[in-house]
């Protein structure tokens, strides 16, 4: 049986933009090094020039720590109550550099059901595109939420 | 270096061994820009989200996991992520991610391999699991 599941479809189609936001060297590297990450591109400007890139180079789920400034409307679902990030998608398509500006454009992708042995979940999904200053798509990213019975 | 040539169905890639410390939590929710203290680094505010204690955020273990794929394969590699937390991950706990190849094709020019890709804990818990897509050269 398909659940007939009640939220604001009329959501679907609509973009919420953000930003600009300026990527710093800073911020590059203090994701970087915070993960640990060795790549020298990620934490030396010099060595990412050598490797053709104008400066330190974000490591690919960079995109991550910016989707959360991009303000989404409640979708008034009526299912569940308590809310958990239940999964993350990340496709990096071209590089991003300390230096460049990037903006931010989300909309509703799915919301869908399923159920399980311990009863029924709705997952709630948004993808933000990310652009850089050229206009070039550099990272597209998916959330998930997911609210139980 | 590893080239496309060399990989195979069933090859294992890592593991890379770590935890998330409470410090290294604290600067990537500054990096994050994100408000604190929160779930991630207060315990009775974790504790009050019925957490056992205070959780590392989603997208540092999917960095944490990304660090496995740059590793391996270069920092400018990896293509796609996609990523289901299963179940909240400690501060201060080992930490072992690997992934396990599951395709190799050509597409658009590139040399892609596919991978199931795992972060689980001392115990066998398996925190975050999901898919990998990376490129890799070729030796021709």
């Amino acid at each position: 049986m398909v659940m007939e599941l009640e939220y604001n479809r009329s959501l679907y189609g609509i973009e919420h933009e953000a930003g600009p936001f300026e990527i710093s060297r800073e911020q590059i590297k203090g994701f970087s090094t915070g993960l640990g990450e060795t790549g020298r591109i990620y934490v030396d400007e010099v060595a990412a020039q050598d490797e053709g890139y104008r400066d330190v180079v974000a490591p690919p789920t960079f995109c991550t720590v910016l989707v959360n400034k991009v303000k989404l409307p409640d979708i008034n679902l009526q299912f569940g109550r308590t809310s958990m990030h239940a999964g993350q998608r990340v496709q990096y398509r071209a590089p991003i550099v300390a230096g460049d500006s990037l903006t931010a454009s989300s909309h509703l992708k799915d919301v869908y059901a399923k159920t399980g042995r311990s009863g029924t979940m709705v997952f709630v999904v948004w993808e933000t595109t990310f652009r850089n200053q050229d206009g070039t798509v550099v990272a597209d990213v998916q959330e998930s939420f997911a609210r139980r019975e | 270096m590893v080239y496309f040539e060399d990989v195979d169905l069933g090859d294992e890639i890592g593991p890379l061994e770590t935890e998330a410390t409470d410090d290294g939590v604290v600067s990537f929710c500054t990096v994050w820009q994100s408000q604190m203290p929160n779930r991630f680094t207060d315990r009775e505010i974790a504790e009050q989200s019925r957490l056992p204690g205070p959780i590392v955020p989603g997208i540092m273990s999917m960095g944490i996991m990304a660090r496995l794929l740059t590793d391996w394969a270069g920092p400018a590699a990896v293509r796609d992520l996609d990523l289901v937390f299963r179940q909240p991950v400690p501060h201060h706990k080992p930490l072992r991610v690997s992934a396990t190849v599951t395709d190799t094709r050509q597409e658009d020019g590139e040399n892609l391999v596919e991978c199931d890709i795992l972060m689980t804990g001392a115990e066998g818990e398996r925190y975050v699991g999901g898919k990998a897509i990376v490129a890799l050269p070729s030796k021709s």
